[in-house]
């Protein structure tokens, strides 16, 4: 579902934020993306939320090479995705429902679907009671359970998340993870960044570290189905 | 590694496709909630919307203002097509057989279509009854108006100044006229001034369209500047340039046109206004003539230029901002 072939990605001014990444990810995984800061986890991402584009190197996503995808076909892919931000970006002046709402609004679905499915998606992260509410209203474990619910709530394939426990208390962030081992067990390929080691080890996934721009460990080979 | 169920793999790929039919229904939908939110949003900041408002107006209602009076003045001139002749003032002095031997020459000459004789006696008495100075003319001892020939002359002797100008001439040199005025003169010049006046007008009305889209422009890119945060996360989770850039078109839209109105009521009720004083003056000179407002064509055609300005202004804004505006 994921991979990355010997992707490389040189900032303006030289910095190489990552060197000759190959990473495999199948259809229906979950792995966790460690390593220290500026290892290059954040522009990993971007790559995938194709907000970046590698120097070198091919991106398959569904066996589709996506590094060379012209602008304007970057919001039909991104459709295909689902984000969880780490500042959860969501939007103050407007309530629970149309934040979780908008990737619905603007994949074009009809109020009466968009409604169903954000409800859906609402109680899938145990927050339904609270659509009317401001994200202000709610606390920084519900917001970003919201911010979750707005990632899934158009069944993407791939669903990224941007270190989703930053800022949570132990007891939480064991409650965001369950939710993202839920939506893998529905075949969701789950991809977190994530700094929390102590947590990551107790559950059983895959865990792909990088260092300094390169995976350490946990890459895994490619098996190409011929 | 666990074992993809391809089943569900499927079914989220079709959870993110819409029917072609639902999508158009949808987009038709974000139009109008895009159009009833942005509406929202100029009414929630009265203050911004007032003052982009008042100065669209202003710069819209002035170049129409000097238009409607180049309009006035031409539909003015018209009225005074009829009047395309040539009086010829024949001396007091001169006896009844006297004008009549002058009025056989008039009309011998080719350039003269047909001619009307005002006796002195007749336009007294159409002065005295038309001015309301009767008593007063009463003290007169002798009539002071000569006698007059109104030629009508060929048309195209009107159209050449060369022309008028040399029948002119062979008329003053008749014995006992006094003088012949063409009535076209002014006319001309009036003309030609109204040609001037819609010159600045175009000049005018192009700088002031100019800075009608500065003033959209600049009021878009304050909204877009405040809604930032929105654009970066429409644009994450997939929202197509388009989607993007429709509430902002839609501002300026909304804005040009409240400008337009603002302008079409006070160029309505201003010449509502003045139209009264006119028609009284046009009336005490025997004139049919009508201050004409911006009527409903005009309203109408005020309005769609502040909608298209305020879509260009728009969509200018845009297109410079919102490229960079890029999710990081």
């Amino acid at each position: 579902m994921i991979h990355f072939d010997n992707v490389s990605k040189r900032y303006p001014g030289g910095y190489e934020a990552l060197s000759g990444v190959n990473l495999h990810l199948d259809a229906g995984e979950l792995a966790f993306l460690t390593g220290h800061s500026g290892a290059g986890k954040s522009t990993l991402l971007k790559l995938l939320m194709l907000l970046e584009r590698p120097t070198s190197g091919a991106l398959l996503i569904n066996g589709k090479n996506v590094s060379r995808l012209s602008n304007f076909r970057i919001p039909s892919y991104r459709r295909q995705l689902g984000v969880v931000f780490q500042d959860h970006q969501l939007l103050m002046d407007r309530t629970v429902f149309d934040n979780v709402a908008l990737p619905l609004q603007v994949a074009g679905f009809s109020r009466k679907e968009t409604g169903r499915r954000v409800r859906a998606a609402l109680d899938s992260v145990g927050l339904l009671s609270k659509e009317k509410q401001s994200p202000l209203a709610l606390s920084g474990g519900e917001q970003q359970r919201v911010g979750i619910a707005r990632a899934v709530v158009h069944k993407p394939r791939i669903l990224l998340a941007d270190e989703p426990t930053g800022n949570l208390d132990p007891e939480l962030s064991a409650e965001i993870m369950n939710l993202f081992q839920r939506f893998q067990d529905v075949g969701v390929t789950v991809l977190i960044a994530t700094h929390d080691i102590d947590l990551i080890h107790r559950l059983n996934h895959r865990i792909v570290r990088l260092d300094q721009g390169s995976v350490a460990e946990g890459g895994g080979a490619y098996a190409p189905a011929f | 590694m666990p074992q993809p169920s391809n089943q569900t793999a499927r079914r989220g790929a079709v959870g993110a496709k819409v029917g072609l039919r639902a999508k158009m229904g949808a987009v038709i939908a974000h139009h109008r909630h895009t159009l009833e939110d942005s509406l929202i949003r100029l009414l929630r900041d009265p203050f911004q919307t007032l003052m982009t408002t008042v100065v669209v107006a202003i710069a819209l209602s002035l170049p129409a203002t000097l238009l409607l009076v180049v309009d006035n003045v031409r539909q003015f001139e018209n009225n005074f097509d009829s009047f395309s002749q040539i009086t010829v003032y024949v001396n007091n002095t001169a006896s009844q057989q006297q004008v009549a031997v002058i009025q056989e020459k008039i009309q011998s000459f080719s350039e003269v279509n047909s001619l009307v004789y005002v006796d002195p006696k007749q336009a007294l008495n159409e002065f005295t009854e038309a001015s309301g100075f009767g008593s007063a003319l009463e003290y007169l001892d002798d009539n002071p108006l000569p006698p007059v020939f109104i030629i009508e002359p060929a048309i195209d002797v009107l159209s050449l100044p060369q022309k008028a100008q040399k029948l002119i001439a062979k008329m003053v040199n008749i014995d006992l006229v006094d003088d012949a005025q063409i009535d076209m003169l002014w006319l001309q010049r009036l003309k030609s001034l109204t040609e001037l006046g819609k010159k600045v007008v175009l000049a005018l009305g192009g700088a002031l369209g100019l800075g009608v889209l500065v003033i959209i422009g600049n009021s878009i890119r304050l909204a877009i500047h405040s809604r930032r945060e929105e654009i970066i996360v429409v644009k994450l989770v997939g929202g197509t340039d388009a989607y993007v850039r429709r509430p902002f078109l839609y501002f300026g839209m909304l804005q040009g046109l409240f400008g337009a109105l603002v302008a079409g009521i006070m160029l309505t009720i201003g010449f509502w206004w003045l139209g009264g004083s006119v028609e009284n003056i046009s009336q005490l000179y025997g004139s049919h003539f009508m201050l004409r407002g911006p009527g409903f064509q005009g309203f109408f055609a005020l309005l769609g230029t502040g909608f298209l300005l305020g879509l260009a202004g728009a969509w200018l804004a845009v297109g410079k901002h919102l490229n960079h505006i890029k999710p990081r």
